[in-house]
């Protein structure tokens, strides 16, 4: 009894209190990743025009943001501010989007896949959408159709079974330029490629521009 | 009231407990997130994309078509403005064209259609574009010096045309000699590999050949180039790269220059470094992007974007800062007795090939194609030929198609598997040395550098 009375000693109970809080705070802080401090959950807002010049600019917000598979969140200061990361895990919650993750935001689609409409998604909003590379090669979902490689144009894409990349600019060699986020190492920036030519990559077309 | 008291010490320790915690952590910067600068001002973006006319045939319009890329409301198209300056041939002052919207983004949403006097010069017409976000009043110059290395945009009056036809996939010539074979791995006459679930596979992203056949191969992946002779593992000799898909040449001398995709500043880095590995310079490129690495007369030329030229990198073995690669940009790849290569993929199947000197056309070549035309790997004199290397593909088929041009037309011609299963630098596929061609390959289980004779008198 004179134990717990002890114990229960103002400045005791004081210290206790602060020793606990002081590591559960560290240790949650010390344990925070990019996405947990900085991004959002909030709801799209539906646009009625959606212009592939505009959606350019999407993506260039998204340039030397980093990579994070799985991931879909990113500022813009120009900074990957979860670089190096671990391959093939998202639960490292680093800065950037995957290839299909950027896709689907800069294509402003929806989380439901039988949904066409456009919807901006903030830089912030962690969102990957429900595609994969092979999806949106395959041209699955209401937004997306598989397109001739030929034809394709600005803000059209290549796909592989493991990779998207959205078209820049076409080059005077034939290549072109394209915008994507291509590794971890790589981060998400425009490069010069030949996916177009490339029989592992097919033309994929998100439907619905206004122009 | 004792009770109270003790819960009132509770809640407070707990309390400043947690600020000094959250306070402690952050300050000292190991908090993950959020610890980077704070945003940029999203105002400052401005891009362009514009496919310059490098090559017009007989009859085709001038028109300069520009995309502008930079934020506006509601993601609505860049408001943008600006000028097109425009002269005939490449002295005298420029002439003033707005740019003019309009609404076609597939070729460029603002246009500027050059006077059909300036157009019709035969020394062609030179010209740079000044883009603004009317917004903001941000701009950004095409190519990146302006006056000073404006584009050119030169007539075919004389081309030899070249029609291929369809093409006829799957019937490709063999190699005469793999005079490069490594499975993938690290270890000693291995290549690495890079495959995630995401991207990949990527292999050895470029090489080179000397003179006397020896092979130089950039193993990014492992951080080396191996050098390989007569067919076998030679030495490897580490380099100081960062890993990502670089294009590399090989200078005379054995020295290696690696264009890599990043750089310590925002823009890609030319590496250059001695033939024992040994890190000489590192030279940032004049403009953001590049397309592809080849060792001039002078010294390693960088093909870059936006400004779609060709730019010095260096000069006498001193980097050149930016505004001078940009102030020395020229739309081909320099060729000895100071004439150029300009290639041009026009359309979805044509390629248009000129030598020139100056304004001065020497000879040109317009091959057509009833099968799609992707990217030109190769185009690099031997003699007096041209040697071709141009990528037919369908949506799902592609190959690479090796022309060797004459004066009067195709002299030889054969096709080649793309034995492309890895990736390397867009186009780094290929190179020439002496009379031979080779291909950098790849398979699942390894790579490869095959050689293909090509059977002319340089």
């Amino acid at each position: 009894m004179s134990l717990l009375r002890r114990l229960l000693r103002p400045r005791i109970v004081f210290l206790t209190a602060f020793l606990v809080a002081l590591s559960l705070a560290a240790a949650k802080a010390a344990l925070a990743t990019f996405v947990s401090a900085n991004c959002n959950y909030n709801a799209p807002t539906p646009s009625s025009n959606m212009y592939r010049d505009g959606s350019v600019t999407v993506a260039l917000v998204a340039r030397y943001e980093g990579y994070h598979w799985g991931g879909g969140c990113w500022n813009d200061n120009d900074v990957d501010e979860g670089p190096n990361e671990p391959l093939q895990t998202s639960s490292t919650g680093g800065e950037g989007g995957d290839c299909s993750g950027l896709t689907f935001k800069v294509w402003r689609e929806s989380l439901n896949t039988g949904d066409g409409g456009h919807y901006q998604w903030g830089r912030l909003r962690n969102v990957h959408g429900p595609y994969t590379a092979a999806d949106f090669k395959a041209g699955v979902g209401a937004p997306n159709a598989t397109y001739p490689k030929a034809s394709a144009i600005v803000m059209d894409a290549f796909a592989s079974s493991t990779h998207i990349g959205m078209i820049y600019q076409p080059l005077t060699s034939g290549a072109d330029q394209i915008v994507e986020a291509k590794c971890e190492s790589c981060g998400t920036n425009i490069f010069t490629r030949t996916y177009r030519s490339d029989s592992s990559y097919g033309g994929v077309r998100r439907m619905g521009w206004t122009g | 009231v004792r009770a109270i008291r003790l819960i009132c010490w509770c809640v407070c320790g707990l309390a400043l407990g947690a600020a000094v915690g959250l306070g402690a952590v952050a300050a000292a910067g190991s908090v993950a997130s959020g610890s980077g600068p704070p945003d940029r001002d999203a105002a400052r973006i401005i891009d362009v994309g514009h496919l310059p006319p490098l090559l017009r045939a007989p009859g085709e319009a001038a028109t300069l078509r520009f995309n502008v890329f930079c934020p506006a409301p509601g993601d609505e198209p860049c408001h943008a403005g600006g000028d097109v300056f425009v002269r005939a041939g490449v002295v005298g002052p420029f002439r003033t064209i707005p740019l003019r919207r309009t609404d076609d983004v597939a070729d460029g949403r603002y246009d500027a259609v050059v006077p059909p006097e300036i157009a019709a010069a035969p020394e062609g017409f030179s010209y740079y574009a000044v883009l603004r976000n009317e917004a903001t009043g941000v701009s950004v110059t095409v190519p990146s010096a302006g006056a000073a290395a404006p584009q050119l945009s030169l007539p075919l009056e004389h081309a030899v045309r070249v029609d291929l036809g369809a093409h006829r996939f799957g019937s490709t010539r063999h190699a005469d000699a793999r005079v490069v074979e490594a499975p993938w791995g690290s270890a000693p006459g291995r290549a690495g590999l890079q495959h995630g679930p995401t991207f990949g596979p990527i292999g050895p992203a470029a090489f080179g050949v000397a003179a006397n056949g020896d092979v130089a191969v950039l193993d990014q992946v492992n951080a080396r180039v191996e050098r390989w002779h007569a067919g076998r593992h030679a030495a490897d000799v580490p380099v100081g790269v960062t890993g990502g898909i670089a294009d590399m040449a090989l200078e005379a001398d054995g020295a290696m220059d690696v264009l890599e995709p990043t750089g310590e500043g925002g823009t890609p880095e030319l590496r250059s470094f001695s033939p024992s590995g040994a890190l000489r310079s590192k030279t940032p490129i004049a403009d953001r992007t590049w397309s592809q690495l080849r060792e001039g007369p002078q010294g390693p030329e960088v093909q870059q974007e936006p400004s779609e030229q060709w730019l010095p990198a260096t000069s006498r073995r001193r980097s050149l800062s930016r505004p001078a690669q940009a102030s020395s940009g020229h739309p081909g790849r320099t060729l000895p007795k100071g004439r150029e290569l300009v290639v041009y993929r026009a359309g979805i199947s044509e390629a248009r090939i000129a030598e020139v000197a100056g304004t001065h056309v020497l000879r040109a070549w317009r091959i057509v194609s009833a099968t799609p035309l992707g990217e030109v790997q190769l185009a690099e004199p031997v003699g007096n030929r041209i040697v071709l290397v141009v990528r037919p593909y369908t949506d799902t088929e592609d190959e690479f198609l090796v022309l060797v041009l004459g004066d009067r037309g195709v002299e030889r011609s054969f096709s080649v598997a793309s034995a492309d299963w890895a990736e390397t630098a867009p186009l780094a596929r290929f190179r020439l040395a002496g009379t031979s061609l080779y291909q950098l390959g790849s398979t699942p289980t390894g790579m490869h550098v095959d050689r293909f004779d090509l059977e002319v008198n340089r």
